[in-house]
């Protein structure tokens, strides 16, 4: 098989060794892998998804979780709203499933819809930054290990998520610019003072997790987790709640985005499937915070030993602990009002700084007792 | 042109898809003008529930597909409809809710009134007035239905029947005269008290050779002519009135002429606070024109440009003669004039 000069099967023979070299360890399905692996080009399907850098970056916890999830908290916090005012929320679409797929038939709905690029916007970025903020959605899912499934393994696995979530804002005041309206540039504007009073005790709080566990790398966070991390530093663990609340312009900090007052932010020229681009940003984000979250506070991957699913039980209790952590957030939505900007601002830079250099300081502490 | 929206549902490999999800999408903007939209929040508040059929009451039209329009659409309104409409991405439908949409309701034959169906293609009328919340999520049922099967249906069918028997539906004649004279007379005499008597006469000394009329307590008329009325306006103001309250023009039709009146009022004298002094005076009908009071009275400009919009009198001086002001652009002229012709009343059967 030897095409102008390049040897098409010895690259896909190489490319399969390395698959096959690396292959996730399930003894629950490993007599029907075991069937797959014989047959001739499903066996490299098969052995492309069970790679475990693959698995990790687009099945679980990546790509696909990342939809599964998307799918799920959309509905369920307009449901959950729905139950806290009395109502019943989306039910009749999928009535056995009580509406569960709602999320799903607005999401086809905004992509059928037309897409409306107005006179006014700068054209090629108005159109390409919903996509381009994709990058550092995608990126951070490499770095975040689960168990034996990790995209790329370096002991700096904190400092990389951690910088690739402080530049999906960039992406949000971007937009807002190149949406030009009114609306879109005041948007961009909170954003980015918002973006300025979260971002320092964010930093902080994680910086401190490094001191507790004397290392950034996050495998060693979860092994040193005998005691969760919310019980090792209880100040960082409160200031990156709040901070994840506030990075995702969840509702007692909606500042940016508040669609009564300013219709959405810097996401109010978008129609259609960008909308529904944009619109998720902030949930991937909540994601992607979530997961750090449950790996530096809530042991990570760790407490669950099923042998039966042998390598699959870690990104699967990193992916649960990480929904159920979102669920419980989502709640505030229905419950708290909006503060004004400064209020936020005053806070995010007194109270919340202040908290997050307490923190510090015991994170200090912790580390030298360990 | 209103049924393309339906035919790109209904046409390509993906028909299925594309009607499955704009079925369970309806997202509602409201163009909320009237009392409807108290309807349109109960139907998605706790009670009932709209969003139960994934009817999603969205405040921004960019991202929604359904435009529920509540209440009587006027001219200027008739503008925000259609830039709001257009606004919204295709595929996109409008439901007009109440009789004001409808037919007009309570301002049928109003100078200042449109139909929405001339502005914009409508899909669902929901008569009622107003609707009740049962009725609205029945609307969007219909809407629902008409995405699935590609035709608009009523949702209930009245089947006329004849009862045979009783008297023939009597339908009221017009009237044959309209008298053109006004017959009522509303000046009684009032109870005056002494302290507007006074004033009044204070009044009358300062301005010489003018009548001052006390009319009840606290009102006092004075009734000049054309020509004078700026000076005596001047003199008024040097006495202590200080602001117009109101301008006001009275359609004096049998007579041929309109009476302009001048209520002035004052802040700064305190004999004269409780005091409303009414300064009036008539011009012709056929060439409506008197000086303005608005380099006297700067209060005065804004009433004079409404009462020339409204009546067409022409205030000489007032710098915004000619221009609209309250009324749309395309509004028809002097709609307050008693000979302005309305839509006329129509029987049907």
């Amino acid at each position: 098989m030897d095409v102008i000069g390049i040897d098409i099967f010895g690259i896909v023979s190489f490319l399969f060794n390395i698959f096959k070299s690396n292959m996730l360890n399930i003894p629950l399905l490993k007599p029907l892998i075991d069937f797959l692996m014989g047959i001739p080009i499903l066996n490299l399907i098969v052995a492309l998804v069970l790679w475990r850098p693959f698995f990790g970056v687009v099945i679980l916890p990546g790509l696909t979780g990342l939809m599964l999830y998307l799918l799920w908290i959309v509905y369920f916090e307009r449901k959950l709203a729905a139950r806290v005012q009395w109502r019943v929320g989306p039910i009749e679409v999928a009535r056995p499933l009580r509406g569960a797929i709602q999320a799903l038939a607005d999401g086809i709905r905004y992509f059928f819809q037309e897409v409306i690029v107005h006179r006014e916007a700068h054209t090629p970025y108005f159109v390409q930054l919903p996509i381009l903020s994709f990058i550092p959605i995608l990126l951070p899912l490499a770095f975040i290990p689960a168990g034996a499934v990790v995209g790329i393994r370096t002991p700096y696995a904190l400092p990389l998520t951690v910088a690739f979530i402080s530049l999906i804002p960039i992406f949000v005041i971007a937009i807002g610019w190149a949406s030009n309206s009114r609306f879109a540039f005041i948007g961009s504007m909170r954003e980015a003072f918002m973006y300025f009073a979260y971002e320092i005790p964010f930093v902080l709080a994680a910086i401190s997790m490094v001191y507790v566990y004397g290392s950034g790398d996050l495998y060693v966070a979860v092994e040193k987790q005998t005691i969760p991390g919310i019980l090792l530093n209880p100040l960082a663990f409160i200031v990156y709640l709040i901070v994840m609340l506030m990075a995702t312009s969840r509702l007692p900090f909606e500042i940016p985005e508040a669609d009564q007052e300013i219709a959405f932010g810097p996401f109010v020229e978008y129609s259609g499937i960008l909308f529904g681009l944009v619109m998720v940003l902030a949930y991937e984000k909540l994601y992607l915070m979530s997961l750090l979250f449950v790996i530096l506070f809530l042991g990570g991957w760790s407490g669950v030993e099923i042998p039966l699913l042998g390598d699959l039980v870690a990104p699967l209790v990193l992916f649960i602990k990480a929904v159920v952590v979102i669920s419980i957030l989502v709640i505030v939505r229905a419950v708290y009002a909006r503060y004004r900007l400064d209020q936020a601002i005053r806070f995010g830079w007194s109270n919340l700084f202040g908290l997050s250099v307490a923190s510090l300081i015991f994170g200090i502490m912790v580390g030298w007792l360990m | 042109m209103e049924d393309r929206f339906i035919k790109f549902l209904h046409s390509g490999k993906l028909a299925p898809i594309k009607k499955w999800g704009t079925y369970w999408s309806l997202w509602p903007v409201h163009l909320v003008t009237a009392c409807c939209g108290v309807e349109l929040a109960h139907t998605f508040a706790a009670g009932y529930d709209g969003e139960r059929i994934g009817a999603l009451n969205y405040g921004i039209a960019r991202q929604t597909n359904l435009i529920i329009v509540e209440g009587a659409i006027t001219r200027k309104m008739a503008k925000i409809l259609r830039v709001t409409w257009e606004q919204m991405p295709d595929p996109k439908f409008v439901i007009v809710m109440g009789a004001c949409g409808l037919k007009g309701g309570l301002f049928w034959n109003g100078y200042n009134l449109v139909k929405p169906s001339d502005v914009v293609p409508v899909d669902f009328y929901i008569p009622g007035c107003p609707p009740t919340p049962e009725a609205l999520l029945r609307g969007i049922r219909q809407l629902q239905d008409k995405i699935k099967s590609g035709e608009a249906k009523t949702s209930v069918e009245f089947t006329e029947k004849d009862l045979g028997v009783g008297k023939p539906i009597k339908i009221v004649p017009k009237p044959k005269k309209v008298s053109k004279t006004a017959t009522i007379v509303v000046d009684v005499p009032r109870k005056v008290d002494e302290r507007t008597k006074e004033i009044a006469k204070k009044i009358e000394d300062s301005i010489k050779n003018i009548k001052v009329i006390a009319v009840s307590k606290n009102r006092v008329a004075v009734n000049v002519e054309k020509e004078k009325m700026k000076e005596v306006a001047a003199s008024l103001k040097s006495l202590g009135f200080d602001h117009v309250k109101n301008v006001n023009v009275i359609d004096v039709i049998n007579e041929q002429k309109f009476i302009v009146e001048y209520h002035l009022g004052s802040y700064s004298t305190k004999d004269l606070m409780p005091i409303i002094l009414n300064l009036y005076t008539s011009i012709s009908r056929d060439d409506p024109k008197l000086k303005s009071l608005s380099d006297i009275f700067p209060s005065a400009d804004y009433m004079e440009r409404e009462m020339h919009e409204f009546f067409g009198v022409f205030f000489e001086g007032n710098p915004h003669m000619g221009s609209r002001f309250l009324l749309a652009p395309d509004s028809p002229e002097f709609p307050l004039r008693k000979d302005f012709k309305l839509e006329e009343e129509v029987y049907l059967r």
